[in-house]
């Protein structure tokens, strides 16, 4: 065999390959036509190369959330950081935090408007705004204010459905043990938070009213969700863990939230 | 998922992450860690692994992002350490002497159980599967490496090239001699 035979034969692995193009490819194809052997070699070869195609791993789903997956990788980063390693809820629960604050700034707003009031009075800009009450109705028509009003109410259920996610993919993500004899899962502070969200849930969610009127299903969905983690201790076994997993999934929640919170952010 | 979707490009993620923003994780993770997985899927045929290797890939990014200097694009460097950790896991397992087990029926019925799409289920550890495992296995690992990228995510000769950091002749000669390599071991396991 001479080497440009040789140089032919790699040439023919990569024809059966996908691979070359243009006057390669035409020297090759010229080159099948008085070459037996490379003729066997690119068919054999070629079969090689369908049954890859045909691997369903090709295709293989991982079978967890992108959210999830980072709530792990965010949480290995941190055990490897601190030595000893336990996790800190932080870097989970970070951007939630930032959301709980928020909605403590809109809460006391939002109280305000279960109130019955004055209709001048009706204005539910966060009080941390200085723009006296009646300055504002004067300043505002009522198209306005109506605008205003349901943009909070959207906001704050967005901002509620963000912090409820936050403790499902806490929940989702748990891996380490709390005690390994028993094979118990550490879920950290989700019970507690999830008690919290559901006690903000009237406050936060209800008063929405026709303006969060689209999240509902998602809303309920998410009440079921956090019922379920609320009453779990903090150190749970890892089958009540993997059934949480497995209802949070079978709803779509996280997708669905994420979905959500997009649609009441505009 | 696309940049207008993520509302943020590779590079833009990875300097958000470089100093300090972790809010970046979640989108760069949600861009890339399917095609991570299938890539790890295809080099180590087990889906613990794979998804291990994926989740061992973006902790490295996480911790190495304050070094990347923003001159080479993102994916082909996460494909490059996913395929090194894939590597690695493969010569770990191997001192271990675990070798490739197929799924079990068990972890099919799971799969089914997902409730996501699952075209794998109830395929692999057939013959076929096996056999092309096999096939895979017995390839050195740049090679295997180098068929994967090809075969698994569909990269021309040049990314391939770009993402293991080798010379475009020493991936044409690898794949090459990976497919005859491969076709003798399938030839070899026909029953």
């Amino acid at each position: 065999m001479t080497l440009a035979h040789l140089r032919l034969r790699r040439r023919v692995s990569l024809l059966a390959a996908g691979l070359i193009e243009g006057r390669e490819r035409e020297e090759t194809l010229a080159h099948l036509e008085t070459c037996a052997r490379c003729r066997a070699d690119r068919e054999a070869l070629a079969s090689v190369v369908a049954e890859m195609e045909r691997d369903p791993l090709r295709t293989a789903e991982p079978g967890i959330e992108a959210a999830v997956l980072a709530a792990r990788v965010a949480r290995a980063v941190e055990h490897a950081r601190v030595p000893g390693g336990r996790p800190r809820w932080w870097l989970v629960a970070l951007p939630a935090a930032a959301a709980l604050a928020a909605v403590a700034l809109m809460v006391p707003s939002l109280v305000g408007k279960l109130e019955p009031k004055p209709r001048a009075a009706r204005v539910t800009i966060p009080q941390h705004v200085t723009i006296p009450q009646s300055e504002a109705s004067s300043l505002m028509s009522e198209e306005a204010l109506a605008r205003i009003e349901r943009n909070l109410a959207r906001e704050q259920a967005a901002r509620y459905l963000n912090q409820a996610g936050e403790v499902l993919v806490t929940v989702a993500a748990s891996g380490a043990d709390c005690d390994r004899p028993e094979d118990k899962l550490d879920v950290g502070e989700a019970p507690e938070r999830s008690r919290e969200l559901l006690e903000k849930r009237k406050l936060v969610v209800d008063a929405g009213g026709e303006a969060v009127a689209s999240a509902r299903g998602v809303l309920n969905d998410v009440e079921l969700a956090l019922r379920q983690v609320a009453e779990l201790p903090s150190c749970v076994k890892r089958r009540d863990v993997e059934q949480v997993q497995k209802d949070v999934e079978a709803r779509q929640l996280l997708m669905r939230i994420r979905l959500m919170t997009r649609e009441l952010e505009g | 998922m696309g940049a207008s979707e993520s509302g943020a490009d590779d590079r833009e993620l990875m300097q958000r992450l470089a100093s300090g923003d972790r809010d970046a994780l979640a989108p760069l993770v949600e861009r890339h860690y399917r095609r991570l997985y299938r890539i790890a899927l295809g080099y180590l045929r087990e889906r613990e692994d794979a998804l291990d290797v994926v989740q061992e890939a973006f902790v490295k990014v996480f911790q190495a992002a304050s070094r990347w200097d923003g001159s080479a694009d993102a994916g082909p460097w996460l494909s490059r350490v996913t395929v090194n950790l894939s590597i690695d896991r493969w010569r770990r397992n191997k001192r271990r002497g675990q070798t490739f087990s197929p799924l079990a029926e068990g972890d099919h019925l799971d799969v089914l159980a997902d409730h996501r799409p699952a075209p794998d289920h109830g395929v692999v550890g057939r013959e076929s599967g096996e056999r092309l495992s096999k096939a895979l296995r017995a390839l050195p690992e740049r090679q295997r490496a180098v068929v994967v990228l090809r075969h698994y995510q569909e990269l021309s000769l040049e990314e391939i090239a770009r993402t293991l950091g080798m010379s475009l002749g020493t991936v044409k000669s690898s794949l090459h001699r990976a497919l005859h390599r491969m076709r003798a071991t399938l030839t070899e396991a026909e029953p």
